[in-house]
Formats: C-alpha cells, sequence, structure tokens
C-alpha cells in the first residue's frame, strides 16, 4: 500500500516534469525567459537617462556626471532679439559662463564656473539623495539637491561705498525633483532658495523663493526639446524682475550635447536668471543662446 | 523517498542550467576600440533533444570607455528598455553524447534576437564535458546592420559595423 502510494508519486513527478520539459527551441527559450522573469522581481532596475545632460537650460536636471568624468562647458547667451538687425538680432552682444563639472561619485558631482555676467564666480556641489527605480525597491522620482555659492565681482560704481567681502557673496540650495514618465518624457519640479547679503533697496528682501518646473520630450533618439520656468513666489522677489522661461533643444553629436535655446534669461548661475531676469517674452526680449560640452574620462573606472 | 527521487527525475528531463558565464563584445573601429562584458548570461540545455535558449540583459554590461558611453549604448543603439534581452535559441546539429567526457567542436544553429530584430545563425563552439558539466565557449560576430542597429555619420570611424561576441558559460 505504502509502496504503490511512492510509485504514484513517482509516476506524477515524472510525468509533470513530461509536461514542462521544453518540446523545442521556442519553448526552452519561453521558459528560460520565465525563469528570468521570476527573478526580476528581487532586482532593482534604475532609471537611467532621465535627462540627456546635467542641464536643462540654465538651471540643473536630475542628472549627474559619472564618477571620474570631466566635462568642460562653454555656454553663450546672445543680446536680445528685439534689438534689431544693427546688432544682429542679438548676435554681436555676448554673455558667457565657462565652467567644468567634475563627477566624485556616482551621487556626488561637484563644479565651478564663471560668468561674464556681473563678473561673477561660481561653485555648487550636486547631491543625489534618490533614485527613481522599478522592480524588488520602487521609486517613483529621483531627488538631488544642489548647493551654490556664487561671489559677484564686479566693481561697485559707488566708489566712496565700504564694499565688504561678504556684501558679494550669494548662496543658494536647490532641490530637484524629478521623473522619467516615459522613454521620451520626462518632467521635474525645483524648488529654489538664495540668501543676497546685500539687497540694493532696504524694502528688498534679502531671501527669495522660487519653484521652478521643468521638462522634456524626445523628437527623435538624439534630439529632446526642453523648457525651463521659474516662478518666483511673490513676497520673495526683487522688484521689477520677470520670471525665466527657456524653450531648448538638446542635440547630441556622437556623444557630447550640445544644446540651443531661446530665454529670457541672460544670466547663467540659479540667482541670475532665476532672480534676476529682467526680459520679457511678450516683449521680445528673448535672447538666444547654446552650451557646448566636451567631456572627459580622468578617472579609469572598471565599472562603467 | 522523495527526496531520492528528485534528482532521478531531474536526470530524467536531462536540462542543465548555466551556473557562472561571461559574454564580452569588442568594437574595433579605427579610432576607439570599445569592450563591455556582462556575467549575467542565463541558459538551459536540454542534452536528450539537444536543445537551448541563452538570454543576457543588454543593461547588464559594464566595462566602456565611459559611463555616457554606456548611457548611449543602452538609449540609442540598443534601445534597452524596449528590447531588453538579447537571445540566442535552437538546436545542436552534430550528434553528441554528453555522457561523455571530452572536447567537441559543434555547430548551434538557430535565431538569434538583438535589438528585437531575428537573425537564424549557425555558430560554432567548443563543448568540454566532464562528468556531466558542460562548458560552452563560443566566438562570433554580429552586424549590426542586421540587426537594425543604424550607425550615425559622426560616429563612423569610432564604432564597428561588425561587433565580435566571445561567451564562455559552465552549465550544470
Amino acid at each position: 500500500m505504502q509502496l504503490n502510494k511512492k510509485i504514484l508519486v513517482a509516476v506524477g513527478l515524472l510525468f509533470a516534469t513530461v509536461i514542462v520539459s521544453a518540446q523545442d527551441p521556442d519553448d526552452i527559450l519561453k521558459q528560460l525567459e520565465k525563469e528570468i522573469s521570476g527573478d526580476e522581481k528581487d532586482r532593482t532596475d534604475y532609471t537611467t537617462a532621465t535627462f540627456k545632460t546635467t542641464r536643462l537650460v540654465n538651471g540643473h536636471t536630475v542628472e549627474n556626471v559619472g564618477k571620474g568624468v570631466l566635462d568642460v562647458k562653454i555656454s553663450h547667451r546672445f543680446g536680445n532679439i528685439n534689438d534689431g538687425g544693427y546688432e544682429l538680432f542679438g548676435l554681436d552682444k555676448a554673455t558667457m559662463r565657462m565652467g567644468m563639472d567634475y563627477g566624485i561619485t556616482r551621487y556626488l558631482m561637484v563644479g565651478f564656473g564663471r560668468s561674464t555676467f556681473e563678473k561673477t564666480y561660481d561653485a555648487f556641489a550636486k547631491l543625489k539623495i534618490l533614485r527613481q527605480s522599478s522592480g524588488k525597491r520602487k521609486m517613483p522620482v529621483t531627488v538631488s539637491y544642489v548647493p551654490t555659492v556664487a561671489l559677484k565681482t564686479i566693481k561697485d560704481p559707488d566708489s566712496d561705498k565700504t564694499n565688504y567681502f561678504t556684501s558679494r557673496l550669494f548662496f543658494s540650495h536647490q532641490l530637484i525633483i524629478g521623473r522619467k514618465f516615459s522613454e521620451g518624457t520626462s518632467l521635474q519640479i525645483m524648488p529654489t532658495f538664495v540668501h543676497q547679503n546685500l539687497v540694493d533697496l532696504e524694502k528688498e528682501p534679502n531671501d527669495l523663493f522660487a519653484i521652478g518646473i521643468g521638462g522634456r520630450q524626445k523628437l527623435t533618439k538624439r534630439v529632446s526639446l526642453n523648457f525651463e520656468y521659474y516662478y518666483q513666489l511673490p513676497n520673495y522677489k526683487l522688484t521689477n524682475r520677470t520670471n525665466s522661461l527657456s524653450i531648448g533643444f538638446d542635440i547630441e553629436t556622437g556623444g557630447h550635447v550640445f544644446q540651443l535655446h531661446f530665454t529670457n534669461s541672460p544670466g547663467m548661475n540659479e540667482r541670475t536668471f532665476i532672480f534676476d531676469t529682467k526680459g520679457e517674452w511678450g516683449k521680445g526680449d528673448i535672447l538666444f543662446g547654446f552650451n557646448i560640452s566636451r567631456v572627459f574620462t580622468i578617472g579609469k573606472n572598471k565599472r562603467n | 523517498m522523495l527526496l531520492l527521487l528528485l534528482p532521478a527525475t531531474q536526470a530524467l528531463t536531462q536540462s542543465l542550467n548555466t551556473g557562472n558565464g561571461i559574454i564580452s563584445f569588442r568594437s574595433d573601429a579605427p579610432l576607439e576600440l570599445i569592450t563591455a562584458s556582462s556575467n549575467e548570461i542565463r541558459g538551459k540545455l536540454d542534452t536528450s533533444k539537444k536543445i537551448f535558449a541563452f538570454s543576457v540583459k543588454i543593461k547588464s554590461f559594464n566595462g566602456f570607455n565611459s559611463p555616457l558611453q554606456k548611457e548611449h549604448f543602452n538609449e540609442n543603439y540598443m534601445e534597452s528598455n524596449k528590447y531588453p534581452d538579447a537571445t540566442f535559441s535552437g538546436k545542436i546539429i552534430e550528434d553528441i553524447d554528453f555522457s561523455k567526457n571530452g572536447t567537441f567542436t559543434l555547430r548551434a544553429k538557430g535565431n538569434l534576437i538583438v535589438h528585437g530584430v531575428p537573425q537564424e545563425r549557425i555558430i560554432k563552439s567548443t563543448i568540454t564535458i566532464s562528468n556531466g558539466k558542460v562548458q560552452i565557449k563560443s566566438n562570433f560576430t554580429v552586424q549590426l546592420s542586421d540587426h537594425n542597429i543604424p550607425i550615425p555619420k559622426v560616429v563612423h570611424e569610432k564604432l564597428a559595423s561588425e561587433i565580435s561576441v566571445e561567451v564562455t558559460a559552465d552549465m550544470k
């Protein structure tokens, strides 16, 4: 009786294996894929390439440069298009920022730059706090924190005034919350705070707040359309300043990203482009500009 | 009794799975050499029916000359979100007795799917059998144009049109 049971079990198992065993290459592939997708649940798949590069137009994206990568960036903004034909629609004027970014780890990058606009030096760090992922560990967004310090070195026209070093300093803190919704569409929200030690008028606030929204839509595999808009909170903005709006294209040319854009902001660090923009799109105060970057891999790291 | 039956049934199916495996590729172009490899290769081999299937996650390839290159490999060339795996499945052409130890050169005929595009291929492999364990080694090339992976003009000198692939897999 006991033996019969065992035989029955044995026959049953045998029968079962015959059923699950593959009959032809397609079946064995399906069986393999089933096993792999079973294991997949225990893996975490991190989202990559939310944006093509570390900048959207003027501001940061959630992206970092890789570990050991040096990214040399040269950014140009020409003059206002509505300056007319005499100024060749703004092309006769230019402000620029030269800068370098470096990836210390996959989560931390640092950078510095110098803008001709008010002869400003800036330095920043970008720390990835959360990474969007699916699978075992699910995270809907990527979150980065970008603290920046900027030093304005342009000479004060009022030479009688005592100028302290600290009055030339600006501090900004930015949180970037981004999500890649699909292969082509990504959006991010950027709450930004800037503290300036010295303001022009007593009634002007020292602390400035803005909320930014930006995104990209891929048009082809190598070209994407970007936009970036910063809304300054009414009680935390300087008078006669407008909100920064930029629209641009990322064009990837064999490893390097070339960015072309239209913006109403001549500045290229957080304080100047978000809180010191005076031009209005409606009046045609639009500037043409571009960012070019050249990437050098310095640290040789095998786990790219 | 049941525990004794388990290995017995496994022997009946004669299905081997990959233990350790590594797959690497190499693009040797005039201006740039690109190599990358993955140890996340998975495979199944049915020794009685001589049929097999192998699969590798495109995103698991590491190496490259820069992190940006890896990103472009996934995003622009392989489109690994759309086509996450490359697979090869088919049948061994020659007769082979997997119970005999030794090294044999065999041809495998099957479907190679890269970038979602299947190509029927006959790929030569060296198989070493020792006491029921099987090691497979294989070198072959993949034409990018066969799998609908275009090379943009600006990287013509940096990316080979024919990629050489090397696979080693231990099956048990």
